[in-house]
């Protein structure tokens, strides 16, 4: 956490602007690979530029009824260690095996609350394709949890109670390539339904593959660079309102929400940002941007946002809490889960 | 007993916790005495209310009692929904000579004038205050007494409470409230809030206010070891005017509980930091400001105070007292006077 915050400061200022990212991502392409950090695996450190997807490259990618279940719902982050000898093939069996170990379970009584005591779950473990962006990047693993009778009629539909998966984009490549090669990296988890069922979900994947969970909290920094980059897409999904919202630590504590109108917030990130290269986003605009927002509340209220706590960033199509829980549209899903990948791999106990 | 009176009789027991059932039956009085010592508070509350209205039924009661309950506890409780303020202007002559018996004829009489099928019940508040409960219906259906709409009214003021009022009926109201009370209009009051105390002491003043003083307040004497004396006594200055700021501004003591205040800001982009798009444009900068808290006239009180806003208070939030409202348009001034950062205040209606 320490690295990263001084990390930040540092990155809000010029002298290191283009050093790290940016390179990294473009030096890539032409295949000589620059000796980047040393140690990787003991400091990692946050990027201080990102690059924007194309919008209709993302709708190719990946096929729209599976992108139906990644924007369907509010998910809610944790951060995985990397899985021992998770394997691609033995899907089918993972899939009996978590539905086996939640049988077990709700037979001593544990998940049994979630489902009722006439209820059996099958697990289905499935691959998407199309999330992942680079060669390194581990194809993501779609789960879900179905609940049905025991003795279910023929017109019984089973009935989703629990959906997660597992994904990683752009991580690091010299993060990825310290690992063993029998360790396969999906450092974001994202799930929704019952608590207990993400708890065992969790425990049987940690007992399986020898990993460890933990939770996904976001900095401040983190959701100032969703504003933005959601912002930046207004060309491609049209914003009404982007939604921004503090907390002030007075008694009792404030919350203030504004709602910038959304062809407004783009003219305003459009002036800020400059154009040399509008694919790349450097943490100065980012800054600068919320900065002139700020200001802007200033003038008005005299009141000085920055005692309080960025917690909510939001347009229509998605939103972002602090506390680790996100829900995405189509077009926002490759950077947002870029970034996420990237503070996943910052938080990993090492 | 009809149906849909036991209904409305359970709905309104529920609504009402244990604690406070006993003292609302006894404001009711259509429970004798004895009945009333016959109920056993605690027991559990699905026996307690079906015994309730077994004795009701007992007593013959109909729709007309069962709703004067509701009445009472919400006249007791006004805070399960949301009461927005209203403004009556253009008083007649004789506005100020309207009193509770003529009101209350008037009202009756304009409203079902206006709409079939209304059931209004009237009643006056220990405070003064006129307490209306109005279910609705129309043409073709009874009054639904399960979503009434109370309105308050203090005589001789222009000040009117309302909530729950569905935008259908909202004329109809507006026009036996202006004609009752002799008024020429009514208009929204822009303030809003779920408790009815809160709307009505900000927009009635009724709370501690601190007025603005030239005079420094006498130091107190403390037993510190100051690093410097001067830059402990400017400090407690600082401090001190920071808190006579903030009272002057929001109240002292406990202030009315209002859970937000929102702001449409359509002025000119004050972000500067070089960003010339929205400066040199006339264009404004659309955003809509909403501060929410548990109670915030003390969140911002404690924002002045803390340091967390500057001095001076901005005019925006002061206004929310000042002016006694909750809901601000703001434009800029259109004539381009020299001084440019003024802002007016439009009312939206």
């Amino acid at each position: 956490m320490d690295v990263r915050r001084s990390d930040v400061d540092s990155a809000t200022t010029p002298t290191r602007q283009r050093q790290s990212w940016r390179n990294s991502v473009r030096t890539l392409n032409t295949t000589t690979r620059p000796l980047f950090y040393s140690g990787v695996l003991t400091a990692p450190r946050v990027s201080t530029v990102r690059r924007r997807s194309n919008a209709h490259q993302i709708d190719n990618d990946v096929d729209p009824n599976q992108m139906a279940l990644l924007v369907k719902e509010k998910w809610e982050l944790s951060r995985v260690t990397p899985m021992y000898n998770f394997r691609y093939t033995e899907l089918k069996a993972y899939s009996k095996n978590l539905s086996a170990f939640l049988l077990e379970e709700k037979q001593q009584g544990t998940a049994a609350a979630v489902a009722g005591y006439d209820k059996v779950f099958a697990v289905t473990f499935s691959t998407i394709s199309g999330v992942a962006k680079t060669k390194d990047d581990a194809e993501t693993v779609f789960i879900q949890i179905n609940s049905k009778p025991v003795f279910a009629a023929a017109g019984d539909a089973p009935k989703v109670v629990w959906s997660g998966w597992l994904t990683c984009v752009r991580a690091a490549p010299q993060y990825l390539q310290s690992l063993p090669p029998e360790f396969v990296c999906l450092p974001v988890f994202c799930s929704s339904g019952a608590q207990s069922l993400t708890f065992l979900v969790q425990s049987w994947f940690e007992r399986t593959f020898d990993c460890s969970f933990g939770s996904l909290d976001l900095s401040p920094t983190d959701l100032q660079w969703l504003a933005a980059i959601w912002t930046s897409y207004h060309n491609e999904r049209k914003i009404r309102s982007l939604k921004l919202k503090w907390t002030l630590p007075s008694e009792p504590p404030l919350d203030v929400t504004m709602a910038v109108d959304g062809q407004d917030a783009w003219d305003l990130w459009d002036s800020t940002h400059q154009q040399e290269d509008a694919n790349d986003i450097y943490i100065e605009h980012v800054k600068r941007f919320l900065n002139c927002i700020e200001t802007h509340f200033y003038r008005h209220f005299n009141i000085h946002l920055s005692a309080g706590v960025l917690k909510r960033v939001a347009t229509e199509g998605a939103s972002v809490h602090i506390d680790g829980k996100v829900k995405i549209c189509p077009e926002y899903l490759p950077s947002t889960m870029e970034l996420l990948t990237e503070c996943a791999i910052l938080r990993m106990p090492l | 007993m009809d149906p849909a009176v036991r209904n409305l009789l359970l709905r309104i027991l529920r609504k009402i916790p244990t604690g406070k059932l006993e003292e609302t039956l006894t404001k009711w009085t259509h429970l004798s005495r004895t009945q009333q010592q016959s109920l056993n508070y605690s027991q559990s509350k699905w026996i307690l209310h079906e015994n309730i209205v077994y004795l009701c039924e007992e007593n013959g009661l109909t729709m007309k009692h069962v709703s004067e309950l509701d009445m009472i506890y919400c006249m007791e409780n006004p805070t399960s929904a949301t009461w927005r303020a209203c403004q009556l202007t253009d008083a007649e002559d004789d506005a100020s000579s309207v009193e509770l018996i003529s009101f209350k004829e008037q009202f009756k009489a304009h409203l079902s004038e206006l709409i079939r099928n209304v059931s209004i019940k009237i009643k006056k508040h220990d405070d003064e205050s006129i307490w209306i409960r109005i279910a609705w219906g129309d043409h073709f259906s009874k009054p639904n007494h399960l979503k009434p709409t109370y309105v308050v009214h203090y005589l001789q003021t222009p000040y009117v409470f309302i909530c729950n009022l569905s935008s259908k009926n909202k004329l109809l109201l507006h026009q036996a409230l202006v004609l009752a009370t002799k008024h020429g209009s009514i208009k929204d009051a822009n303030l809003s809030g779920r408790s009815f105390h809160a709307v009505r002491d900000l927009l009635m003043g009724h709370y501690n206010k601190t007025f603005p003083t030239s005079h420094s307040r006498p130091l107190k004497e403390r037993n510190l070891s100051p690093t410097h004396p001067n830059i402990v006594k400017e400090h407690i200055e600082q401090a001190e005017k920071r808190q006579q700021l903030a009272r002057e501004a929001f109240g002292e003591g406990t202030v009315p509980k209002l859970e937000r205040a929102t702001y449409t800001l359509e002025t000119r982009f004050r972000g500067g930091s070089g960003i010339d798009t929205f400066i040199d444009s006339e264009r404004p900068f659309k955003t809509v400001v909403t501060f929410e808290s548990k109670s915030l006239l003390a969140s911002l009180r404690h924002c002045v105070s803390s340091g967390m806003a500057e001095s001076p208070v901005s005019p925006l939030l002061s206004s929310i007292t000042q002016k006694g409202r909750n809901y601000f348009v703001i434009t800029d001034k259109t004539n381009k006077g020299p001084d440019m950062t003024t802002q007016s205040f439009r009312s939206n209606v």
